[in-house]
Formats: structure tokens, C-alpha cells, sequence
């Protein structure tokens, strides 16, 4: 045996030798095909490092804070919450109720009213579809607005192929819907009105306090799909009065493919599940609570709390910076 | 502010209560948290993490409440542990290529 181990010790080959000495695991786990330590090629195009990040509507990286928060989850702590039987269960249940504890002081609601799911595309689809699935004798009307995200829109095309009638507001040329228009169409069988909070493409904010009291005084459930809106802006369900919310983990330096739906218990709103199974998340999304996700979700809500004012105060002054700038050097700036 | 942990110091002797850091520990935790904060590979966390050490401590200049100051001290020595950790985590996943802020126009 030992003399076995000191031939093979002996005899390594050259190639294992030079990967090894360059780096560590990562390089010899992932072989990338465009990164080289001259620049990156990639799609016919080279270029020296690798560019500066400022999507952030469409995704942020995960912090390193809410990364460290995640990571004992992978490592020792990989029970399933459901488990109740053992500590790795146990603890692992603590863990998403104190995430779930996070988001609901985020948004000012109450533990028991957030579910997980897998994102705010199947919030969105929960919150629709559910709904008026789920009072579907007697509401056959939706209203909602052209500038919505695709799955809303396509929700909505699923249930008008189903025989619901869809009413589409049109937005102005600053982004925001006319009011009057939504009191308008408002009828007695309207089942619910869904307005997101921020747009995510054009950036703008809604009135979701009057669109709010509005619906209060229409006796209409109120959906608004806060995914850009939460962190950014103070979310506040009971000054904006809304029934559902979806939330959404990647967009507030959280982990990708998490997400998380307001549900109001008082008045309580019904939906009709999506997802069928093992009664998880009290019977509207079964399907294991994946417990790394939910834990970093819940650090980054937190997170989004403490750092609210100080990231507003810095996006202002950058904004400014920005558009004085131009506006100096350049007439005619809109 | 020299002034005020020296009495604060006082203070203390007489009533106990809960331990406020002193100004060199106070010193101590800034350079810490920033020789943390360059260690990071990445150029964003790495210009977040200074930024961010040097307003906190900036706005925290005029803390005068013990128990303030104490839980602003042990929330900057956990966020200095977290620091650390994570640190070596992103060294051990760093990209080949370097973000284009890091390179120097040739």
C-alpha cells in the first residue's frame, strides 16, 4: 500500500503540477472558454477586464453580508424545515421563521401573512390566477395596466383564454395611470386590480395609496407587484392598503430564486393554490422551503432596512451629480 | 472627543455599567475594518466596504450614550468578523480577469 502511494506520488504528471500552482479550485472546477488573463473574448468581441455593473433593475449581486448568512446553510445546517422530528429540522425551521419575521418588518406586516415562493414570477402567477380562480362565480373582471411585467400580462391572457374579461389601462406620457380612468372601470364584478409599485423598466412609481384607498372604497382586491419598489422606497401595506404582494429576493442584493407573497389576513384574501403537494407555506405553495434562500432573503430585507437611508441619500447625490453635470455642458436636456 | 471618553471613562468607574470602547479600540476597529476592506477582490464590495466604514464612523462622531456607543462598537466588531470571513471566500473565487476599474489605462 505504501509503496503504491509513493510510485503514484512519484510518477504525477506535469499538467496536474502546472494547474495547480496557478490558482485554486475554482480555475480547475470551472474551465471558462472566453477568460483569459488578457481580456475576455466573448460573441467576436475582446475586451481587457470585465465591465463595470450598472443593470441593477435587472439583477443585483448578492451582498456578502447575506452571503454569509446563507452559507452555514449549505455547509452543516442542510436540514429540512419540515423535518420535526430532529434538531437539523428544528433549527432550520427557527431559521425561516426569523427570515420570514425579516420580510414581514420590511413591508410592516405580520409574520404569518408572507409565503415563500420561488420568485416574483410565481408570486405574480399565485396572486392572479388564484384570486380569481378562486372567486371565479361571482368576479370575472381584471383590471390592470399596459406597462405591467410580461408574467402579469401573460397571467392575464391565460384567464381571458379562460373566458375572465381584462381591462388594460393606458399609462400617460410620464408612466402613470389616470385614476379617473380606474374609477371608471371599476364594475361590480371586478375580482381585482393589479398595478405594480416601480416600474422596471421605465423606473416609475405609482400612486399605490390612491390606487389604494380607491380599491378600499370599491370593496376590490388590490395586487401590486412591489418586487423593484421593496428597499428602495418605504413599503407600507397598511398605508397602501394592498391585499397581495410580490416581492422579490435578486433585486434586493439577495440570492436568485427566492421570492415572497403578501397575503392580508384581515380582511383575509383567498387564493386558489398553483402549486399542489405536501401543504407547505399553509397549503398556497407546497414544495420544500429551500432554506439557504429563504435565510439570505431574509438578511438582505433586514439589510435593506438599516441601509435604506444611507443608500438613498447616496443614489440622490449621484443622480444629481449626474444630471447637473449634463445639463452644465449641454442645452435642451429633458 | 478625547475629552469626552476620559469622563465617560470617570464615570464608569463609579457606576457600573455596560463597557463603552475606548478610543483605542474605537481606532483599532476603523483601520481593522478598512485593511479588511482592500483585501476584497472585487472592486465594488472592495469600494463599498471603505465607503461605507468611513461614513458609519463618521456619522457615529458624536455618540455620547454608553449603551449607544457599546452597540454601535460590538455591531462594527461583528460586521469586521463577517468581513473577514467573506473576504477569503471571494479570494477563493476570483474571476481571471480583472474588473476594468482595476486596470490601469495604458
Amino acid at each position: 500500500m505504501a509503496s503504491k502511494l509513493l510510485r503514484q506520488t512519484l510518477t504525477k504528471t506535469n499538467r496536474t503540477a502546472a494547474i495547480r500552482c496557478f490558482s485554486t479550485a475554482a480555475s480547475v472546477a470551472f474551465p471558462s472558454e472566453y477568460e483569459y488573463p488578457t481580456g475576455i473574448t466573448m460573441k467576436g468581441v475582446k475586451i481587457s477586464g470585465r465591465p463595470l455593473y450598472l443593470d441593477m433593475q435587472a439583477t443585483t449581486p448578492v451582498d456578502p453580508r447575506v452571503l454569509d448568512s446563507m452559507l452555514p446553510f449549505y455547509l452543516s445546517r442542510y436540514g429540512n424545515p419540515h423535518s420535526r422530528t430532529h434538531l437539523y429540522g428544528w433549527e432550520s425551521e427557527t431559521a425561516v421563521e426569523t427570515a420570514r419575521a425579516q420580510v414581514a418588518a420590511l413591508i410592516g406586516a405580520a409574520p404569518k401573512e408572507i409565503v415563500f415562493t420561488s420568485g416574483a414570477t410565481e408570486s405574480n402567477n399565485i396572486s392572479i390566477k388564484g384570486v380569481m380562480h378562486f372567486y371565479k362565480d361571482k368576479k370575472r373582471h381584471i383590471i390592470t395596466t399596459q406597462t405591467e411585467h410580461k408574467c402579469v400580462l401573460d397571467s392575464c391572457r391565460h384567464l381571458q383564454q379562460e373566458g375572465f374579461e381584462v381591462t388594460y389601462l393606458p399609462v400617460g406620457s410620464d408612466g402613470l395611470i389616470d385614476l379617473d380612468r380606474l374609477v371608471k372601470e371599476i364594475r361590480p364584478d371586478t375580482g381585482l386590480v393589479s398595478v405594480m409599485a416601480v416600474n422596471n423598466e421605465i423606473g416609475v412609481v405609482q400612486p399605490v395609496e390612491e390606487i389604494g384607498k380607491i380599491c378600499k372604497e370599491f370593496n376590490v382586491p388590490f395586487h401590486t407587484d412591489a418586487a423593484q419598489a421593496l428597499g428602495k422606497i418605504k413599503v407600507d401595506v397598511e398605508k397602501w392598503n394592498v391585499s397581495l404582494m410580490s416581492l422579490s429576493g435578486h433585486k434586493i442584493y439577495g440570492p436568485k430564486g427566492v421570492g415572497a407573497l403578501y397575503l392580508r389576513r384581515r380582511p383575509r384574501i383567498r387564493v386558489e393554490p398553483q402549486m399542489n403537494g405536501g401543504g407547505q407555506e399553509r397549503g398556497i405553495r407546497s414544495g420544500t422551503v429551500p432554506t439557504p434562500l429563504v435565510v439570505g432573503m431574509g438578511a438582505a430585507c433586514e439589510l435593506a432596512m438599516k441601509e435604506m437611508e444611507y443608500d438613498e441619500n447616496r443614489i440622490k447625490g449621484l443622480q444629481e451629480r449626474l444630471l447637473n453635470g449634463i445639463r452644465e455642458k449641454i442645452d435642451g436636456v429633458v | 472627543m478625547r475629552n469626552n471618553i476620559r469622563e465617560r471613562e470617570r464615570r464608569q468607574m463609579a457606576a457600573s455599567g455596560v463597557a463603552a470602547p475606548t478610543r483605542t479600540e474605537v481606532l483599532q476597529l476603523y483601520r481593522s475594518l478598512l485593511r479588511v476592506a482592500r483585501q476584497f477582490c472585487d472592486y465594488n464590495i472592495r469600494e463599498y466596504s471603505k465607503r461605507r466604514t468611513i461614513d458609519a464612523f463618521r456619522d457615529n462622531k458624536n455618540l455620547t450614550d454608553p449603551s449607544q456607543l457599546s452597540a454601535a462598537f460590538s455591531d462594527g466588531k461583528a460586521q469586521l468578523e463577517v468581513a473577514k470571513r467573506q473576504a477569503l471566500v471571494y479570494s477563493l473565487y476570483t474571476p481571471k480577469v480583472k474588473s476594468i476599474m482595476d486596470i490601469k489605462p495604458s
